[in-house]
């Protein structure tokens, strides 16, 4: 019994007290550098844009579903936000345009996948497809930059909130950190407090059940990838904003980033349920491997297969015994 | 000297007793029943029997010989075999393909499957249980849930023969099966126990019990209380054994007349799957569904909340016409529904019961229709949870780890919140104990007196016939005739659905 209770714990908190030994490592390797607020501050806004792609992909993955199109939705939005800066829009405009395509998007995925009945995987598989080459498109390929990006546009991103705390170094909360911040407290209320919430939790327990109880399945389904391809849509403006440009590839990398977030997330949960606290825990896990790999001038490439291993080990480790074994 | 064994057996699940110094034993020929409240240790010694549940203390005795149930393969090798209600059988393969499933073909050459002896082993199997109108090559698909589990029967004879079967465990066999089914499954345990295998036969139906069974053991709390022969005890003394209390087995009479009043009014309504069905329900009025199996029982109820798309309808509640419905209109209409299939279709397995409770009244118990409110939550959850007699350790315990009588009765505490108009029942009481079950029986009588009118299906003839005003019945998805229930009996009833 005790030896079964220890490894049901290990399971459950393994991927946390991975988290730890990960941190603990840096900050033996790296002493100097890594455990300072000003280090913690930089992961916090280096990872600020996948965590609000990875939050709001956990709304989708609550009912069991995922969103692929993220990347490309993330790159669609800079451009389109681009291209109206550069025809002289103000910048309220701009973001408004972007964030109205992400909406779009996402109520598209939601229409193919619930109204249509066609998997998440093939649907958003699709739409990935069309947001890119609409990217393309409309950017005829190129990157936007420079002088067509109004400054307080790309301020945003390197503005924050002065934190003289330990009045050495000068040390400011970024922005783009608040703003993470903002999309998890939303998130987290929308999925854990509201009758919403619930809904989809049910809809990813059994959707059939969840149906024959009143849960109007498809409209939420529809509602949840809209606010998915939102999210997917302040991402992308984030980027732009840091990266000072747009080009139609730049959100690309997220989609995975986001996806394994929530998945390292889930191995916390008994019952494999994503939940976006845990999802920060995914976002922080990933954060501080590049942020520590980074400083420690590991190859990038082999950077990419530590973290890879990682991710399907923390999987594996916590199915370990809840199959059929 | 028994053939089978089992003393000594204790299990608790972190800390819980599920099992105290528990015990069986089993007769060569025998059918042996085992009774219990649900949670009484049935389903943790049936695993334990199965080696799929590793037991705290456990002494085995098979044909003299002490033996260890460690594993399912062991289990399997010392000649157990065990048949579920939940039935896994893969639906595209062959009755024979089926029978042969989890075992090595017999092959030609070493290497090609032998299709002929495969058929010839499956017949053979068939024919020794008397199982007639199933031919092997069938697809598994077109059989029905009886048959499927007479396959399942057979399939367990195919086995390689150096492991015989003799000892059958079935937990609620007939749980899903229509009367006529239920007949051929007991005329195949009388041809198993002609030839000297014990059954150990877990059933919540007295009547199925008291006619097949020749021993029954009786299990309380964890504890076998007693075990007797049929012929020496009688139905009150076991429910009694059960439930240690008394439980009038009566079903609760109607006081007083029906309103006169119409409350749901379904006139030629049709789906995929059922067409025809015109009624007229009052207020307060209980109206069976019957029929044999599959007659579109299920099908009539998810027609009328809109789960299967209505192809016409006509549903008039309270007088006026209602537009198409959806399963979420129709609960905020007032219906209320527990499907068929409580794990697949009822309950969220991986959520509370609070959860599972208030999923169809969130708008009701959360502020402004939108903000969680969990103490209300759970108030309304307790107080139903109380009502209905739940017995879970906990509210925020997973539906999950309940038992099906409990599971069940979160479904049905979920349709009684709110008093719902229109109640809607498929099966209310399938896989539920004595005790829970007529727990179910007054609580159906109080909502109906207190105005709910109530559909309910059922394959058990005694609770329609003893709970329904009228008996509405079906075949092949059309409604044949609607009767009323008092004056009815058993044999009457069944004349109606052949005819």
């Amino acid at each position: 019994m005790r030896g079964k209770d220890l490894t049901r714990t290990l399971r459950r908190y393994g991927t946390l007290i991975g988290f730890l030994a990960v941190v603990l490592f840096f900050w033996a390797s790296i002493p100097d550098t890594f455990m300072t607020a000003r280090n913690w501050l930089n992961i916090s806004q280096q990872m600020s844009m996948l965590a609000v792609v990875a939050f709001t992909m956990t709304i989708v993955m609550t009912m069991g579903d995922f969103d692929l199109s993220v990347g490309s939705m993330a790159s669609l939005a800079g451009i389109v936000a681009a291209i109206l800066f550069s025809q002289g829009y103000s910048v309220t405009a701009g973001l408004a345009a972007a964030l109205a395509i992400g909406i779009a998007g996402g109520l598209l995925n939601g229409f193919l996948v619930s109204i249509v009945g066609i998997l998440p995987f093939v649907a958003t598989l699709g739409t990935l497809t069309i947001f890119s080459g609409f990217a393309f498109l409309v950017s005829g390929g190129r990157t936007i930059f420079g002088r067509d990006i109004p400054p307080s546009f790309s301020g945003f991103a390197r503005g924050g909130i002065d934190l003289n705390l330990f009045g050495e170094l000068p040390v400011m909360l970024p922005y783009m950190t608040i703003a993470a911040l903002v999309v998890f407290l939303a998130v987290w209320l929308l999925l854990e407090q509201t009758a919403f919430g619930r809904r989809l939790y049910a809809i990813g327990g059994n959707r059939e059940a969840a149906r024959l109880a009143g849960v109007p399945v498809r409209s939420l389904r529809l509602t949840a990838f809209a606010l998915t391809g939102f999210g997917a849509a302040i991402g992308g403006l984030m980027y732009a904003s840091r990266v000072a440009s747009a080009n139609p590839t730049q959100g690309s990398g997220l989609m995975l980033n986001a996806i394994a977030a929530v998945f390292l997330g889930m191995t916390m949960s008994e019952e494999g349920e994503p939940r976006v606290h845990a999802t920060l825990v995914g976002v922080l896990i990933l954060g501080v491997l590049d942020n520590g790999l980074t400083q420690l001038a590991v190859d990038s490439y082999v950077r990419e297969i530590l973290v890879g291993s990682i991710i399907v080990a923390a999987v594996a480790f916590s199915s370990f015994g809840r199959g059929n074994g | 000297m028994p053939l089978f064994s089992v003393t000594n057996v204790s299990k608790a699940y972190s800390g819980v007793p599920a099992l105290i110094d528990a015990s069986l034993e089993l007769e060569a020929g025998e059918v042996h029943a085992l009774m219990g409240e649900n949670g009484a240790g049935k389903s943790t010694l049936i695993k334990i029997l199965a080696g799929v549940v590793e037991p705290d203390s456990c002494a085995v005795t098979l044909d003299r010989r002490r033996v260890r149930l460690d594993s399912p393969q062991n289990a399997f090798e010392h000649g157990l075999r065990f048949i579920h209600q939940e039935l896994n059988v893969v639906p595209q393969l062959s009755v024979a393909e089926n029978m042969f499933l989890g075992q090595r073909y017999p092959t030609r050459f070493g290497a090609f499957v032998d299709w002929k002896a495969i058929n010839a082993q499956a017949t053979a199997a068939l024919e020794r249980l008397r199982i007639s109108g199933i031919k092997p090559g069938r697809k598994m698909a077109r059989l029905s849930t009886g048959d499927q589990m007479l396959v399942r029967i057979a399939g367990t004879l195919v086995a390689d023969p150096s492991r015989p079967a003799s000892i059958f465990v079935m937990d609620e066999p007939t749980a899903a099966l229509s009367s006529e089914e239920s007949e051929r499954l007991f005329a195949v345990i009388g041809e198993l126990r002609a030839a000297g295998c014990a059954v150990l036969y877990v059933s919540h139906r007295m009547d199925e019990v008291m006619r097949i069974s020749d021993r029954v053991t009786i299990m309380r709390d964890g504890r076998t209380v007693k075990t007797m022969a049929i012929a020496a005890t009688d139905r009150r003394e076991i429910i009694q054994l059960m439930t240690g209390r008394d439980v009038g087995e009566a079903f609760p009479p109607r006081r007083g007349p029906i309103e006169d009043s119409v409350a749901l009014d379904v006139r030629s309504l049709a789906s995929e799957h059922v067409s025809g069905i015109s009624f007229s329900l009052r207020k307060g009025e209980i109206l069976g569904v019957a029929g044999l199996a599959n007659a579109g029982q299920s099908e009539l109820m998810r027609a009328i909340i809109g789960a299967d798309a209505q192809r016409s309808h006509h549903v008039a509640l309270d007088g006026s016409l209602l537009p198409g419905l959806s399963p979420g209109a129709a609960w905020r209409r007032g219906f209320a529904y527990v499907p068929r299939e409580r794990r697949k279709e009822g309950l969220v397995l991986s959520r509370s019961v609070t959860d599972n409770v208030t999923l169809p009244h969130l708008a009701e118990t959360s502020l402004l229709s939108v903000f969680l409110d969990r103490r209300r939550e759970r108030a309304v959850a307790g107080d139903l949870g109380r009502q209905v007699r739940l017995k879970a350790a906990r509210l925020s315990q997973l539906c999950r780890h309940l038992s099906g009588g409990n599971q069940q009765k979160v479904v049905f505490a979920r349709a009684m919140a709110g008093r719902p108009a229109i109640l809607l029942l498929d099966e209310p009481t399938r896989g539920v104990d004595v005790g829970a079950r007529f727990d179910i029986y007054t609580l159906m009588r109080e909502l109906s007196e207190a105005g709910t009118s109530i559909l309910m299906s059922s394959s058990d003839l005694p609770e329609l016939l003893g709970l329904c005003d009228r008996i509405l019945i079906m075949r092949d998805g059309r409604q044949l005739t609607i009767e009323p229930a008092a004056g009815l009996s058993q044999a009457e009833l069944l004349h109606l659905f052949h005819d």
